[in-house]
């Protein structure tokens, strides 16, 4: 088999590292160690954000699931609590991430299908029933309604009388990566960023260990970006949040180390690992220099990691499994300090639990027989990782550089920068792969006749019909003089430009559902259909 | 790629006019999958479709009530949420309700190879899965296409005079496809016509949008005819504008038609006055056209309006581009849109400095709807 250099490659030219047969020395002329990589957990972190990374404390294998109803819900959190689990995963359904009550004309078939519903406080309380939430971790994938979800935990804590500084875990709460991708906003792009900031100020006063936004390139990256346009365009993101956080009067040390950071970990191996390399690098210089961090803390960028959905094939698709497992090394060499691995059957329908476990035993054979846990950054000084750890960062600053010149995040949107770049991108990959430079196993080559027997998962309309009617059940019963002032304050609040965190949780309390107080903030905020598409 | 159509039968020739085939491109739910939809959008266009988008989170309806008013040669609809059992009989019903069962539709996305069958038999044309080439689809919407009936007049006449839309769709395909409609004369009819134009991304579509629905909900009938360029080179055309107006609902008496520029000079401009005729004949009040505005494009349209409004927008700089262009003097009013925006003050200033204060400025948000009221109070007086 001959390989022509840099055929199946995305954008690079045979300038490019991976343009070449090898890279030696004379490609890094000029090259400072000591300040370009450091030690593991020393400025800058390329190297990562711990001395001795995964030998002391493997990553955390966190793998995110949603169930039908909150009292299902609840009952695998037991579950896994009582296996050992600390962290617990949080998905939501459809409706509840768009901001809708389950009872919604758009929420037709989709209660409780690729998550747990929650409308109102109530569900809250089923979902974490029997739980401390002063001594577990929750993550909560969430954004346009986050700082309802949010004033909803708030509220279950406050029930069980743990208090607010001593609540763990992390909101996903990234606005900006719905409008460049994944498209799961509600408001204009101003107040709804606005409202990040909100819940930015408020954890920082009274939930100092609550991570505030998982910035995510995943979904920009999902959406057809490539990994530079991935890299760029959340480090932009995570600037944006940090500019706006201290606009509003923060300070930076107080705010920057609970930020945190989501990236996809695509095909292409050793550039996966550099851009994971140069994200650190990055952030870490951006924190000091740019925004003037002192702490350390503020400088580290902490990342999640999760396999690329988008490269799972419905054909031949035992061989995801293979995929899924070299995306999880890239990812690890990366240095992640937490990954999920997908089931090889996500593009099929949701994943069985059979396939689920395949993905948790790909993240425990790297972890425990492999022995790449063992060392940091074993890729480190090799000519060809440093090489193109170099050329993505680059990249990166060139684009952000871009962004800058437009005025920031929020007018690129308003161009529609973001998901102009990102359909070109897409469509740029289409044709390659139609033209057959780019090849996909099973699917452009190799290809079998026939089907495959892949067992699936089936959701019931059962969980469906009953939230609907607890939900007629709660509105019928609340006091309504109590919820007509709730949400009264509330738009207030968002019309006087005031935190809305504390009218939220004023409103969680009086039985507001998710849509009502959603509804409430549009009067004020607008509604959004779009920025421009093409 | 799995095909449930028969196999691929010789093309048709081309229509007179040699209108390209059009297609209506529908994500219908709450999932915000898009890129697969877009990348397709795009992939039509170069290869010489013109597709309309109407954008995230359709309902069933509204899909087929724009399938009906556009009267496309093909429905395209993606699906990611693994709701195509609940969402494809809906979407037939309608087709049926409605009475556009010529229009074909097909389905993108995760469907598990035991539906098929079950697809096929409700009436789906066509079901691609993630990994079906474009070429295939593209493919498959072209021959679908070559399908499409040439209009028989008998069949809609009738309709027409009781003011049923899809026989206006279908006599407006007539008129794009360059069909012979001798012996049919629509009534004279007393609409205003009303251009609306401005440069691209100031908001036109989405005041477009606004201003319909508040001129409906006054009781007026209302069309729109939104116009977006063509790709000179492969005649294909994203036509987008729909996706940012309200969407369609037999309820209302708000119809929108987009169309083509065209590629060669004249195409839309031999179209655009029979349209119209079509139109204020089936008795609209009201009909608003938007176009790409001076020179880009320009399809002579504003000698068919009898009032022209200019969009624009704070700290464009087309302020001074257009008082070039000369449409200023022959905007009828100003409409400074995204007020919302910082900026609108000095932009209005402006505008009053290169244009006087003899003609209404309105500022108006789409996003917020502000403002609107105040362009439909103004737009009445007009005749
Ligand atoms: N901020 C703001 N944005 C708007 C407003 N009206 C439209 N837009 C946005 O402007 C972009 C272009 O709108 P569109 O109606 O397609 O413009 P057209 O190209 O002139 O038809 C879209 O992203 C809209 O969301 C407004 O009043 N305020
Ligand atoms: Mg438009």
């Amino acid at each position: 088999m001959s390989i022509e250099p840099g055929v199946g490659k995305s954008k690079r030219s045979a300038d490019d590292a991976n343009g070449k047969s090898f890279v030696g020395p004379e490609d890094l002329r000029g090259y400072d160690p000591a300040s370009a990589l450091s030690v593991p957990g020393s400025f800058p972190f390329t190297r990562g954000v711990h001395r001795t990374m995964y030998r002391d404390k493997l990553w955390t294998m966190r793998q995110f699931a949603g169930f039908g109803s909150a009292a299902d819900t609840n009952e695998r959190f037991k579950y896994l609590l009582a296996h050992g689990t600390t962290g617990l995963s949080t998905a939501f359904d459809l409706p509840t991430l768009m901001g809708r009550d389950s009872d919604d004309k758009l929420a037709l078939g989709e209660v409780g299908r690729c998550g747990v519903a929650v409308s109102t406080l109530s569900d809250m309380h089923v979902l974490y029933d029997g739980i401390n939430l002063g001594e577990v971790s929750t993550s909560m994938t969430i954004n346009a309604p986050a700082a309802i979800v949010l004033a909803f935990y708030i509220c279950v804590a406050k029930k069980q009388g743990v208090p607010l500084d001593q609540l763990r875990g992390t909101l996903q709460n990234d606005i900006l990566k719905e409008f460049h991708a994944q498209n799961e906003y509600v408001f204009p792009p101003e107040p709804s960023v606005k409202l990040v900031i909100d819940t930015i100020e408020y954890c920082t006063q009274h939930m100092p260990l609550w991570n505030t936004v998982s910035v995510s390139g995943y979904h920009i990256r999902e959406a057809g970006a490539s990994a530079a346009e991935e890299l760029a365009f959340t480090i932009a993101d995570g600037m944006a949040y940090t500019q706006l956080s201290i606009d509003r009067g923060l300070d930076v040390d107080a705010f920057a180390p609970r930020l945190s950071f989501f990236f996809d970990v695509h095909n292409d191996f050793f550039e996966e690992i550099a851009k994971l390399r140069a994200s650190r690098r990055m952030w870490a210089h951006i924190m000091r220099d740019r925004f003037k961090a002192k702490h350390e803390r503020s400088w580290k960028l902490r990342m999640h990691c999760q396999t690329a959905g988008v490269t799972l094939t419905e054909q031949q698709p035992m061989n995801n499994v293979m995929r899924v497992a070299y995306q999880a090394m890239a990812a690890v060499l990366g240095g992640t300090q937490s990954l999920h691995t997908n089931s090889m059957d996500e593009t099929l329908a949701l994943p069985t639990e059979e396939a689920a476990k395949v993905a948790l035993r790909t993240q425990q054979i790297i972890a425990h027989e492999t022995n790449v846990p063992q060392v940091a950054d074993p890729l480190g000084g090799s000519y060809f990782i440093e090489k193109m750890t170099d050329e993505i960062e680059a990249k990166a600053y060139a684009i952000i550089d871009q962004i800058d010149a437009m005025g920031g995040v929020l007018p690129a949107i308003d161009r529609g920068y973001f998901r102009r770049t990102i359909a070109e991108s897409a469509q740029a990959e289409q044709r390659r792969i139609d033209g057959g430079e780019q090849k996909i196993v099973g699917v452009t080559d190799f290809v079998e006749d026939g089907t495959h027997d892949m067992e699936m998962l089936k959701i019931s309309q059962d969980t469906e019909d009953k939230q609907v009617s607890k939900l007629k059940d709660i509105k019928a019963k609340r006091d309504v003089a109590k919820h007509q002032a709730a949400l009264t304050r509330l738009r207030e609040d968002a019309n006087q430009d005031k935190n809305v965190m504390p009218a939220l949780v004023e409103a969680a309390e009086a039985d507001a559902t998710v849509g009502e107080m959603m509804d409430t903030m549009k009067e004020v905020f607008g509604a959004y259909g779009g920025g421009p598409e093409w | 790629m799995v095909s449930l159509a028969p196999e691929p039968i010789e093309m048709t020739k081309p229509t007179k006019n040699n209108q390209p085939p059009r297609i209506l491109l529908a994500k219908i739910g709450l999932d915000g999958h898009d890129r697969g939809v877009k990348v397709l959008a795009r992939s039509f266009r170069d290869a010489g479709i013109e597709v309309i988008y109407t954008g995230l989170w359709q309902t069933c309806e509204a899909t087929m009530y724009a399938a009906l008013q556009e009267d496309v040669d093909v429905v395209g609809v993606s699906l990611l949420s693994a709701a195509h059992l609940t969402v494809m009989p809906e979407l037939l019903r309608l087709r049926k309700q409605l009475d556009i069962e010529h229009i074909p539709i097909i389905l993108g996305g995760i469907v598990p190879k035991e539906d098929h069958a079950a697809l096929a038999d409700m009436g789906v044309a066509a079901v691609f899965n993630p990994g079906s080439s474009v070429d295939d689809i593209v493919g498959k919407v072209k021959q679908l296409a070559s399908m499409h009936e040439p209009v028989k007049l008998e069949d809609v006449v009738d309709g027409y005079a009781k003011r049923k839309q899809n026989a206006l769709a279908k006599l407006i395909t007539s008129v794009q496809r360059g069909e012979s409609v001798e012996g049919f004369e629509p009534p004279a009819g007393d609409a205003v016509v009303i251009g609306v134009t401005g440069a691209p991304g100031v908001g036109k579509s989405s005041f477009i949008g606004k201003l319909g629905e508040e001129l409906v909900s006054r009781g007026k009938r209302v069309a729109v005819l939104a116009i977006d360029p063509s790709s000179p080179i492969t005649g294909g055309a994203l036509l987008g504008d729909r996706l940012r107006m309200m969407s369609a609902s037999p309820e209302r008496e708000f119809f929108v038609r987009s169309l083509a520029s065209g590629g060669a000079a004249g195409g839309l401009a031999d179209v655009c006055p029979d349209v119209l005729k079509l139109l204020t004949g089936f008795g609209f009040d009201y009909i608003l056209v938007e176009t790409v505005g001076a020179g880009q494009g320009d399809v002579g349209i504003r000698e068919l309006a009898s009032h022209t409004l200019l969009v624009l927008m704070p700290d464009s700089g087309d302020a001074v581009q257009f008082s070039k262009a000369g449409i200023m003097e022959i905007a009828t009013c100003f409409v400074l849109n995204k007020c919302d925006l910082s900026g609108a003050d000095a932009t209005q200033s402006q505008l009053i400095g290169a244009v006087g204060d003899a003609r209404p400025i309105f500022k108006t948000s789409t996003l917020k709807t502000e403002g609107i009221d105040k362009v439909a109070d103004f737009i009445v007086t007009l005749s």
